[in-house]
């Protein structure tokens, strides 16, 4: 008994051992089970972090997991493909065919007939061909989320295709609409990155989106060939919100698809959220269904609707002009044909000031009236009124809110706005020549680019045909197809030479892979000369001015012809073109490629010998050059007065006709305004003149009435300056006139501090200051304050105030002691006051 | 006999007829038509515009407003965008070498224009054009204003001096522009109180005052009240300057206490509480007397008055721009349009057509 008790006693003993032996085995753990699972399942890390691959290796360190070091080592080359910068170009690692590692040589406009010739044809078959619509659904839903195998079957199969890789091939291979759509599908993809396209096919709608978007050759166009793509990788991520929001079918109907497209790409350029984009859409999307829109915003293009659905942010704390409340009230309260759009803000009253007091510029202006209007922007400002930016802004928006391209702008001190009429830009409550746009595509703000831009897209096929073109050439660049891509880039630019973005890259390209090739510069230069040249002056300048010159001039060695170069520009220019512009970033460009004193001096020498015999530039050039000579390091002010004496010279020997006359009169007014706010005493003599010399007709031939003080007048040399120019920058020349005894005009003005004050040329002592008013009987309703100051920063108000007879006011300072080298005049309020006609200050010069 | 007979018969017929509107196919026959009854403008979108053509076929096409609209003269004039020739031509010959009357913000729009070519009312706002009855409702508001203002000025066209004064005043009280040339400043000088409310410029006064202490400023502006021929939205403005210079304290004075602030605001407000600035006022009490915020929330005070239709964030509804409704005459109950039943529904087209029929107006050529 005992010995079966012993055995069995062994057995279980036994039975357990092998148990605990076996038990992990059988049954598991739940810790070891996970790490199994990390171990085994875990997806490789790059197809998680979509979202910047950089970080992979931080994930790894971060994980402190020992056994994701025994993970095999991933041997399988990089395919992944960067989002395309678009001031950088990425080569892939991608065998070298020494055929195409060669810059070609430049040709002669004769050398690109033939394939211009192609080019336009191309072109047509684009506008015959969207009619049609291709459409190819090769690509399905899934395999959006492997790109990569997408982007390398694609290019090889256009690599097969393009064949000799000479211009004739590559422009046929564009006149076929299931080529142009693998062209676009790889654009598509090296513009956002394999990586944004993976992360936007694992969204909800996404892959649907891509298979949908990849295999529209008119959408995928229209997406990529319809201005700037900046973000394009997050304006995906967008239209997929948006695709899910409308739905599939929704989204086929063409205007919403429009809406949708054109907002995701302005929102993700612009960098604005996606509520605010989600609203947008609605807006849009809901006004059209509901016909709520102006019948033309049909007619829109893709690049034109950008204007519109892109109008600033809803949110911008800033007035939320763009805000869905706002627009639905301009929608439907200002309902006009497109024509009167332009001048709506004759709706508003201008109102520096509300009823109660309350300045334009504080909270308190339109606080009370908010409930009322709704939290309305252009309700409240119909309501109380506004200054320059409120009704700018109610006339932009009310035709933005109808879907019609408008823009407010910028100019000194003053807002205005630009709205489109059919297919002309025109510029409303508008007061000045410098304009900055608040929409620009490219980042110049000034008209001439808005005007380019228009006919740039307004020449839809042609530009789309070379759109196509510079696409090929950065794919052919990224598979290192040097010689091509430089043909492609030459095509491209010369086939449409408005295309500034394209001459842009094509300038960057140049500088990657052929710096030193001064005939390709050279070229480059005459294209745009003979392109864009024709008609944009200011965006062909800038175009030399920024990427040419500072590449060109040094391969350049003889000073004289390129000095010769750089006065070509303007004698090459008409006029204006199609608005005026500020020469001085072109001026400051080429003067900046001068290396010595005496290399200045030929080169302004040259450069007034053109710009002096051009009625529109001379006066402008004055203008630069004294500021460039203000800029110069102060030395011993030798060079200085050489420039100021060759400039002055110059603009005395300008031609005497009307134009020229004009032209100086207005460009001499903007000089001596500059003088007088740069307190450039000198200057501002020297400029006025200058003007008396040159159009003396333009000032009063009697002068005023003045009932004087003893002593010498000591302001006749000064300079003189108030708070406001509006209305009158074109006759500042004037505002000197106002220092001399035959009297002058400029604006009465004497608001808060800044008053009407006079710099004389020494310090001096005080007998007593006249100003003389154009209003013959002035009113004695608010008193005129005198203040003096020896260094024009603290000042002293002197008694009495003025005493004002009939249009003169009058500061008898006679034995008062008073003294200062500057004087300026004050009165409290801030309405407009009548001109000033003289200003005369009496004295004696200190020793 | 037949004859005798046949003469009796049109004169039944002419004299049983209602006072029809005239319809006008051109605006220089519309002013030649109008004497001393008012035009009404029917100015549409017509190649741009759903909602204008959509209006056109509610408003005209169904026959909605045209026989509403009694003595008035009734004149279609639709706007072409970027015309083409037979459009251009065509507005062209509606409008006879004249121009539409200044001040529209807004199309489709009714617009009620004397035989002078003066503006004198516009019902233009989304929420007044929703359909032809609330827009017959609008429109017989302004009518009413219309003849009523007539009235008065014809009376005050025959006086001189304080009667005519006085006469101008009273018009000028009904909420309706006044035709041009009757207000001339110049032409008030015998008479103060037209004087006061025909040269009342708020900004002057606003500049006045900031130099005056709290009690000058009271007596400068209660005796300007006091001098009357201000208008309600003149006297508002007054307030409006007076407690806003209180409210921002004028050179080395503090600002006034809320408790005066909140008299004035409130004495503003009732001055006429459904106005624009009654309700500045009322926003006024709100922020700087409660020290609260205006927010999209109902004001839940006795603030909280003005009929306001709003439109909300996600941009349903269409807001109107200030005073909702036209004013009704102020004193009088007498219509010119008579008791108007608007039909409910395009049920009662057909009545209306019968009897536009029998009219006798001229509808040659004329969608009615």
């Amino acid at each position: 008994m005992s010995a079966r008790l012993i055995q069995l006693l062994t057995a279980s003993f036994l039975f357990f051992c092998v148990g605990v032996a076996i038990f992990p085995v059988l049954f598991p753990s739940k810790v070891e089970k996970t790490e199994q699972v990390v171990h085994q399942h875990r997806p490789p890390v790059r197809n998680i972090k979509v979202d910047d691959w950089t970080n992979d290796d931080e994930y790894v360190d971060d994980d402190d997991d020992a056994k994701w070091q025994e993970e095999p080592e991933d041997k399988t080359p990089d395919r992944r493909i960067t989002g395309q910068d678009d001031e950088k170009f990425d080569e892939e690692n991608v065998p070298i065919d020494p055929k195409q590692n060669v810059v070609p040589e430049a040709r002669v406009n004769a050398e690109f007939s033939s394939a211009l010739a192609e080019m336009r044809r191309t072109a047509e078959m684009l506008e015959k061909q969207e009619q049609e619509n291709y459409k190819n659904d090769e690509f399905k839903a899934e395999d959006w989320a492997n790109p990569e195998k997408i982007y390398y079957d694609l290019a090889d199969r256009v690599l097969k295709k393009l064949g000799k890789l000479d211009d004739a091939s590559i422009i046929k291979f564009l006149q076929s609409p299931a080529n142009r759509l693998d062209l676009a599908r790889i654009t598509l993809i090296r513009k956002a990155g394999s990586q944004a396209i993976r992360s936007v096919a694992i969204r909800p709608k996404g892959k649907a989106l891509l298979a949908d978007l990849g295999g529209d050759l008119n959408w995928l166009s229209n997406t990529l060939y319809s201005g700037p793509t900046k973000n394009i990788d997050k304006g995906l991520c967008y239209l997929e919100t948006l695709y899910g929001i409308a739905g599939a079918e929704e989204m086929e109907v063409p205007a919403t698809r429009r809406i949708a497209t054109t907002a995701a790409l302005e929102f993700a350029r612009e960098g604005w959220s996606e509520n605010d984009l989600v609203s947008r859409f609605k807006y849009y999307n809901e006004s059209w269904k509901e016909g709520k829109l102006n019948a033309y915003f049909d007619k829109l293009q893709y690049w034109e609707t950008r204007f519109v659905t892109g109008c600033k942010q809803p949110s911008d704390g800033a007035g939320q002009w763009g805000s869905r409340r706002n627009l639905t009230w301009h929608r439907d309260n200002v309902r006009l044909p497109m024509e009167q759009y332009f001048g709506a803000e004759g709706q508003l009253e201008y109102r520096l000031r509300n009823v109660a007091g309350d300045s334009v510029f504080s909270s308190a202006y339109l606080a009370p009236i908010w409930k009322y209007v709704n939290f309305t922007t252009g309700w409240a400002y119909r309501e109380i009124g506004g200054v320059c930016g409120a009704l700018s802004h109610y006339a932009t928006f009310s035709a933005l809110a109808a879907g019609l391209p408008a823009s407010t702008m910028g100019e000194p001190g003053h807002c205005a706005y630009a709205m489109r009429i059919g297919n002309e830009w025109r510029a409303g409550n508008s007061i000045y020549w410098r304009k900055d746009l608040h929409k620009t595509f490219w980042g110049e703000p000034e008209w001439d680019f808005l005007i380019l831009t228009q006919k740039l897209y307004e020449d839809r096929f042609k530009t789309m045909a070379a759109d196509q073109m510079v696409s090929m050439a950065d794919f052919l660049t990224a598979r290192r197809k040097m010689k091509a891509a430089f043909n492609s880039y030459e095509i491209s630019a010369k086939f449409q030479p408005n295309n500034w973005p394209a001459l842009k890259r094509y300038a960057a390209y140049l500088k990657f892979k052929a710096p030193e090739d001064r005939e390709k510069w050279q070229t480059l230069h005459d294209a745009v000369m003979d392109g864009m040249g024709k008609t944009h002056y200011h965006a062909a300048a800038t175009m030399l001015a920024r990427y040419v010159y500072p590449n060109l001039a040094p391969l350049v060695k003889d000073r004289v012809k390129l000095n010769r170069m750089f006065s070509s520009l303007f004698t090459h220019f008409k006029d204006w073109g199609t608005n005026r512009w500020d020469i001085a970033p072109v001026l400051d460009a080429q003067i900046a490629t001068c290396n010595s004193d005496a290399d200045r001096k030929s080169y302004l020498r040259e450069s007034l010998r053109v710009l002096m015999r051009r009625p529109d530039y001379s006066g402008a050039v004055l203008t630069w050059g004294l500021g460039y000579v203000g800029k110069l390091p102060e030395g011993d002010g030798k060079i200085q007065e050489e420039f100021t004496n060759m400039l002055v010279q110059a603009m005395s020997r300008t031609s005497t006709s009307k134009k020229q006359l004009d032209e100086t009169w207005a460009t001499l007014g903007e000089a001596i305004h500059a003088a007088a706010k740069g307190k450039e005493r000198g200057t501002f003599q020297a400029i006025g003149k200058l003007a008396y010399r040159k159009c003396k007709k333009n000032f009063p031939k009697k002068g005023p009435q003045v009932k004087g003080f003893a002593g010498r007048v000591v302001s006749t040399t000064g300079w003189i300056d108030t708070a406001t120019t509006i209305g009158d920058m074109k006759d500042c020349c004037l505002h000197w006139g106002v220092l001399q005894r035959f009297g002058g005009t400029m604006p009465g003005k004497f608001e808060g501090k800044s008053g009407l004050t006079v710099g004389l040329e020494k310090k001096c002592d005080f007998n007593g200051v006249v100003c003389v008013s154009h209003e013959k009987k002035l009113k004695n309703d608010r008193p005129f304050y005198l203040e003096v100051s020896d260094d024009g920063q603290n000042w002293q108000r002197v008694r009495p105030n003025g005493n004002i007879e009939g249009n003169m006011i009058r500061f008898d300072l006679k034995s008062s002691g008073v003294s200062g080298k500057f004087v300026r005049m004050l009165r409290e309020g801030d309405k407009y006051e009548p001109g000033i006609a003289g200003f005369y200050v009496y004295g004696k010069p200190q020793r | 006999m037949f004859r005798n007979l046949f003469k009796a018969l049109v004169m039944g017929v002419v004299m049983s007829a209602p006072a029809w509107s005239a319809i006008a196919r051109t605006y220089p026959d519309a002013l030649s038509k109008a004497g001393k009854h008012p035009i009404v403008i029917f100015i549409y979108g017509a190649n741009y515009d759903k909602v204008g053509q959509a209006t056109y076929e509610a408003f005209i096409k169904k026959n909605k407003i045209a026989p509403y609209i009694r003595q008035a003269t009734f004149l279609e004039m639709p706007l072409y965008q970027q015309p083409n020739d037979r459009e251009k031509k065509d507005m062209e010959k509606r409008l006879g070498g004249k121009r539409l009357p200044h001040g529209i913000w807004s199309y489709p729009c009714l617009a009620v224009v004397d035989s002078e070519e003066n503006l004198r009312a516009v019902v233009q706002k989304p929420d007044e054009m929703k359909d032809p009855e609330t827009a017959l409702a609008a429109l017989k508001v302004h009518l009413d204003n219309f003849y009523q203002q007539e009235k008065i000025l014809d009376r005050a066209r025959k006086a001189k001096g304080d009667k005519r004064a006085e006469l101008l005043l009273e018009a000028s009280d009904y909420d309706i522009r006044m035709p041009r040339g009757l207000t001339d400043p110049k032409g008030a000088e015998g008479d103060p109180e037209l004087k006061n409310r025909l040269n009342f410029d708020p900004t002057t006064l606003v500049e006045a005052l900031q130099i005056k202490s709290y009690d000058q400023a009271n007596a400068h502006v209660r005796k300007m009240m006091a001098q009357g021929g201000y208008s309600k939205l003149q006297r508002q403005m007054i307030m409006a300057a007076y407690a806003g210079h209180l409210r921002r304290g004028g050179e080395g004075m503090e600002p006034a206490s809320k408790e005066r602030l909140r008299a004035l605001y409130t004495e503003m407000r009732n001055i006429d509480p459904k106005s624009t600035y009654g309700a500045y006022a009322e926003g006024a009490l709100v922020i700087w007397v409660e020290g609260g915020k205006l927010t999209d929330e109902p004001i839940p005070t006795e603030i909280n008055r003005v009929d306001n239709k709003s439109i909300d964030d996600s941009g349903n509804g269409s807001g109107v721009g200030g005073n909702d409704t036209p004013a009704p005459a102020p004193g009088g109950s007498t219509t010119a349009m008579g008791s108007t039943e608007i039909p409910a529904s395009d049920d009662d087209v057909g009545s209306v057509d019968e009897d536009f029929e029998g009219s006798g107006a001229d509808t040659d050529g004329d969608d009615f």
